[in-house]
């Protein structure tokens, strides 16, 4: 090119490179690389102060690089002016990283527009990753950071070690590659720890020894935050400011406390209690401010006061009291005696049992109150603050609490009421006084009873713990012509007695049954009572309440109202539920005006119903109870519900209303048993219940009666037959009972075989008795002696007729051979044979008997000594033939001797063997038979029996007895003889 | 080392009585030093285990089945005191770098009661063990050889609280120590043991 110039246009091209040649010496001379270029670190701010010299020019190239690893970490272009102090550039570059993390190349160049000039020589600002270094680090070193804020980190590995990894906290974070030993890290947004005041570790592990580990802490906080700044004076010389943290910093350790200074002195008295700092300095400046300064920021705040009106006086000291009765006087003294002339308001606080007041005192230099309308008797703490009068600052602070007790005074005046019983006794009630009118220890009370117009005193003492005395009212009417005495009572203390409380006491009964008693219903914890305003009254009114149902020397409460009132709300803490109470409105002269009744709560019945009964009328059951006794009712028995128990169920039969309605009757029940409840009930409810039970029956009456008439118709039916068998007797007797042939003798009887003698016994007679299970046809011949027959039966028709003996058949013999039957002794088995022959032979039967009563038969002493032996059946054996002898009978009969006196014989006769009756010391008593009436016992018999000379009345009579206990029907049947 | 002191008058004597005292509060220390080092790992967020590989901070003559059951106990006995004056080191310094009002933090409140019970636990023990050595000498004097180390540390927070668990793990070995040996010497037969000055003197 610059051939082409030199061949065309010289001229040109001389002037082209002239111009050239300028320009660039003009560039050459303005921008010349910067020199002296110097780096002071500020670690602690990561900032790198750079300044140099020379350049020409207000605009700079700067370029910081990680020297190891040749990294840019800055480039820019960037204004720099020059100290004129100095005469450098100077500019500050903040790094991001801490500035030991690692080596540091500074360079710069001047730039005018789009021309530079060289750069400057390098400069490094050494890090701690030396290989001189050669120790495991980790920077920053316990930094403090602003919570939200990024905090990069940095952390060099060891020489000759290998970087594991990085935690915060507990967390793991990443990093870069720094240098070959520096590797880094940034924490974004960090936050207080939770609970650890002892900052967050940050720890840089070996990747291969878990023991070889570097770190630091970081403490995660805020600047200072204070409020309600002042300042005040309690010397009136000095000020203590006061000053509340806002909140924790969080920054711990004597490195990164909060450092206070008021008016940027740094305070010397510095107090921190909870969250108050206070700083006292010695003279009242007027303006204030206090400043708190940590590594993260400072706070200031301010305030401006003339002393005397930031007065807050100190707590006053030395309490002391003078006490009386009813008031005390107070003193105190100051700390500072500049107080004398400071107008103070005080505040008394005054405390008694659990009572709390506050009293105000004013006064300059107040140091001495009097604390009125104290009670006597009575422990009082108190304590006094005080703030100044004028320009009132605040309270100062309380004194020490200080105790006294008032002294003691007289009591206060009794509530006295008297309570009449109905047997003209009473008493005088008084409440008892609190501590607080008792006013001292109560030794005594005093009651006098006296009378108005007679001259009559009589006063008792009683202890102090009793609250009525009782009285009689027929004693004191004994002394006193009044209808009416008064009764005063005062309590007593060390002080003395108590204004005397009066009441009249009346000493008549009147009768109060003639005011109706109204209920009343609880509402609002009390009875509302309401009267009629009573005109005559001028001393007002006593409500008077006990329980009904006490009687006697009842717990009376009451309440005295004045004049003008009408209505009361009745309230006790007493009152208990479930309890009726009586309440009474009195003219204060004892003029009973009403009365009502009423309970707190109503509850159920605490009993059932008592004396439950029950009984049947035909099919209808009746139910009747009594009434529950008033002090079980427990509220107002409303009626009675009567149940029947179904299985387990109860199912309600009727509901009677009403408490006097206590019977029921349920109709129409069938046979069976029953089970009956009745509950009484009240508003609340029922109670238990009383359960009777019943079982239904046909009523017995009607049996017996049913039972009479079958046994009439019987009868009557009997009679019937009786008169038509007596009407037809002849065919009856022709039908049943024919005349039976006599019998037809073939063999000639003569006396060797049997002494059969009939004819000389006329009294001898022989029944014939039929056993059926013998043969029923078999006839045992007995003879009967016809005029014996005939007194028979006319004795028989002068016997009452027994209808209830056994009937029995009975046939009579017709006697051929009227020998009689003589006894020998010495052969009785040949006459018992005989006899036994003769009961073979066709004797004919006479009769058959079933009746014991037909065992005594007359027989005379001839026929009794002739030794024949008659068997005889005793018990329910039936009847056996008198054939039928037994072998014990035989043997019987020959060991007694005939001679032998048989003491169980029956009368007039003694058999010739032992009898088995079935009482024989009882028929020996009797000397009868009559004990074997009725049994089934067999009439037939062959013993002879032995006379008895001494029993012949006996016998006769035995015969009687015997003719009567035949049946009617055997007259009847001997009646059909022709 | 330890500066041994020895009676002139009255000869050392110990007792299985007080060994089996002293043995139950070392058992009492251990398990009071156990929650202290496992506490403060927790909060810190290190392995109690960190820097096993240092040297110990007490420095006592190595153990040795040459040496007797007095010589044992003067061992233990300086090493207890190293640790006391250790512990009192640590717990100043902490207060100095960490102080905070502990109305403030119940954590730290927890961790400072922690902290002082080991401590004076360890004065308990160690005073005990004197006992045995001899009540007559008077309280031992342990040379403070180690607490220098917590001037040497770099004065970085980290390394403080690095020196402290180590502090607390040094507590932790003797308190075993201290039970290991004095469990040995309770079940040995009651005795009066006289050590004679003759003898220890042979023995160094």
């Amino acid at each position: 090119m610059l051939q082409l110039h030199t061949s065309c246009r010289p001229a040109w091209l001389i002037c082209s490179l002239l111009g050239l040649s300028v320009v660039h010496t003009q560039a050459q001379n303005v921008l010349t690389a910067p020199e002296q270029v110097s780096l002071s670190p500020n670690m602690t701010t990561q900032q790198i102060f750079i300044s140099w010299l020379g350049g020409g020019s207000t605009m700079f190239d700067v370029m910081i690089l990680r020297t190891e690893l040749n990294e840019s970490v800055f480039f820019d272009t960037l204004p720099v002016t020059v100290n004129q102090s100095t005469g450098r550039y100077e500019w500050n570059w903040t790094s991001a990283e801490p500035l030991e993390c690692t080596s540091l190349s500074v360079q710069i160049r001047s730039r005018e527009g789009q021309t530079t000039s060289e750069w400057s020589d390098t400069h490094i600002l050494q890090g701690e990753d030396l290989p001189t270094n050669r120790k495991f680090k980790m920077y920053p070193v316990d930094r403090a950071v602003l919570a939200g804020d990024s905090t990069t980190f940095c952390c060099i590995v060891e020489e000759g070690r290998h970087f594991g990894r990085v935690t915060y906290g507990n967390t793991v974070v990443n990093a870069t590659r720094l240098s070959r030993r520096s590797y880094g890290f940034t924490v974004a947004n960090q936050s207080p720890p939770n609970s650890s005041s002892s900052g967050t570790n940050v720890v840089c592990w070996d990747s291969v020894d878990k023991n070889k580990l570097s770190g630091t802490v970081v403490f995660v906080g805020y600047p200072p935050l204070l409020s309600d700044f002042f300042c005040e004076t309690h010397d009136l010389t000095s000020a203590v400011c006061q000053g509340r943290r806002v909140r924790d910093t969080r920054l711990y350790g004597r490195k990164r406390r909060t450092v206070y200074s008021l008016n940027d002195r740094e305070c010397a008295k510095q107090t921190i209690s909870e969250q108050l700092i206070t700083c006292s300095v010695a003279q009242w400046e007027g303006n204030w401010t206090l400043k708190a300064v940590n590594p993260l920021g400072q706070y200031s705040m301010s305030d401006s006061a003339e002393i005397w009106h930031r007065v807050r006086p100190v707590a006053p000291q030395n309490i002391s009291t003078v006490v009386h009765a009813w008031n005390a006087t107070m003193s105190w003294k100051w700390e500072y005696d500049s107080y004398t002339s400071l107008a103070l308001v005080c505040q008394v606080e005054l405390s008694s049992q659990d009572n709390k007041t506050k009293r105000t005192f004013t006064g300059v230099g107040l140091r001495t109150v009097i604390l009125l309308d104290l009670y006597p008797d009575e422990e009082y703490s108190v304590r006094v603050h005080c703030g100044a009068q004028k320009n009132f600052w605040k309270w100062g602070n309380w004194s020490k609490p200080y105790s006294f007790r008032t002294n003691i005074d007289v009591p206060a005046a009794l509530d006295v009421w008297m309570h009449i019983n109905n047997d003209n006794t009473g008493l005088i009630l008084w409440k008892p006084l609190t501590a607080r009118e008792s006013r001292g220890q109560l030794t005594s009370y005093e009651v006098t009873l006296w009378s108005p117009e007679e001259n009559l005193q009589h006063t008792e003492t009683l202890p102090p713990d009793t609250t009525m005395l009782p009285i009689n009212l027929t004693q004191i009417t004994a002394f006193s012509n009044d209808n009416e005495v008064m009764a005063s009572v005062i309590a007593k203390n060390a002080a003395g007695g108590s204004p005397p409380e009066s009441v009249p006491v009346p000493l008549h009964l009147t009768d109060q049954h003639n005011i109706a008693v109204s209920r009343v219903v609880y509402m609002d914890s009390g009875f509302p009572l309401v009267w009629q305003n009573d005109g005559n009254t001028s001393c007002g009114y006593v409500v008077e309440w006990h329980d009904a149902c006490c009687q006697r020397d009842c717990p009376v409460e009451w309440l005295k109202l004045s004049t003008g009132n009408t209505n009361v709300s009745i309230e006790s803490a007493n009152f208990q539920p479930g309890v009726r109470y009586n309440i009474s409105l009195f003219t204060c002269t004892l003029e009973l005006l009403q009365r009502w009744q009423g309970f707190t709560q109503e509850l159920v019945p605490s009993r059932s119903v008592p004396k439950l009964e029950i009984s049947q009328q035909d099919s209808d059951v009746i139910l009747t109870w009594g009434s529950i006794p008033l002090v079980s009712r427990r509220g107002y028995v409303l009626g009675y519900n009567v149940y029947m128990s179904n299985d387990s169920q109860l199912v309600k039969l009727a509901n009677l209303l009403g408490q006097g309605s206590r019977k029921h009757t349920i109709k129409g029940l069938s046979e069976g048993p029953y089970k009956f409840t009745v509950k009484a009930y009240t508003s609340a409810g029922e109670d238990t219940g009383a359960t009777i039970s019943i079982t239904v029956e046909t009523l017995a009456d009607w049996l017996i009666l049913e039972i009479l008439a079958s046994l009439g118709l019987s009868m009557l039916l009997l009679a019937i037959v009786t008169v038509l068998c007596y009407k037809k007797r002849k065919w009856v007797k022709t039908a049943f009972y024919p005349d039976i042939p006599q019998p037809k003798l073939n063999d000639d009887w003569t006396r060797t075989q049997g002494p059969l003698d009939v004819t000389s016994s006329p009294h001898n007679m022989i029944h014939v008795e039929e056993k059926p299970e013998f043969n029923s046809m078999k006839e045992v011949l007995v003879g009967i002696p016809e005029e014996d027959e005939e007194e028979e039966e006319q004795m028989i028709r002068d016997e009452p007729v027994d209808t209830d003996e056994p009937t029995s058949l009975r046939y009579y013999n017709q006697m051929i051979d009227e020998r009689p039957i003589r006894p020998r002794f010495p052969d009785s088995s040949d006459s018992s044979g005989s006899s036994l022959d003769s009961g073979n032979t066709d004797v004919t039967y006479t009769g058959i008997q079933t009746s014991a009563s037909s065992l005594v038969f007359p027989t005379d002493h001839q026929c009794a000594s002739e030794g024949h032996q008659v068997e005889m059946s005793m018990g329910g054996d039936g009847y056996r033939p008198q054939t039928q002898t037994t072998a014990s009978s035989d043997e019987a009969l020959l060991t007694h001797s005939p001679h032998e006196p048989q003491t169980a014989s029956s009368g007039g006769y003694k058999p010739q063997s032992s009898w088995h009756l079935d009482s024989p010391v009882e028929s020996g008593e009797r000397e009868c038979l009559a004990p074997n009436l009725g049994s089934p016992t067999s009439v037939a018999s062959t013993q002879f029996l032995l006379p008895d000379d001494e029993s012949e009345e006996h016998r006769e009579e035995k015969h009687q007895q015997s003719s009567s206990a035949t049946s009617w029907f055997t007259n009847l049947l001997t009646s059909t003889k022709p | 080392m330890a500066d041994r002191r020895t009676s002139g008058g009255s000869e050392p004597q110990f007792g299985k009585m007080s060994a089996v005292r002293a043995a139950s509060i070392g058992r009492l220390l251990k398990r009071e030093c156990w929650s202290l080092l496992d506490f403060y790992s927790k909060r810190e967020n290190l392995p109690a285990d960190v820097g096993g590989a240092d040297p110990r901070l007490v420095s006592v003559p190595p153990p040795s089945s040459q040496l007797d059951s007095r010589d044992q106990l003067w061992r233990l006995h300086v090493a207890l005191l190293q640790c006391r004056s250790l512990m009192e080191s640590a717990i100043a310094k902490e207060d100095e770098e960490l102080g905070v009002d502990q109305d403030q933090d119940q954590d730290q409140g927890e961790y400072a009661s922690l902290r002082s019970t080991v401590k004076e636990r360890l004065k308990l023990l160690a005073f005990c063990v004197s006992e045995l050595l001899g009540a007559g000498d008077g309280p031992a004097v342990a040379t403070p050889a180690s607490s220098d180390s917590l001037e040497r540390a770099d004065g970085s927070l980290f390394e403080l609280k690095l020196l402290v668990l180590r502090i607390f793990k040094e507590v932790d070995y003797w308190a075993k120590t201290a039970v290991a040996i004095l469990q040995t010497l309770s079940k040995e037969p009651a005795r009066n043991t006289r050590l004679r000055r003759s003898i220890r003197s042979t023995r160094r």
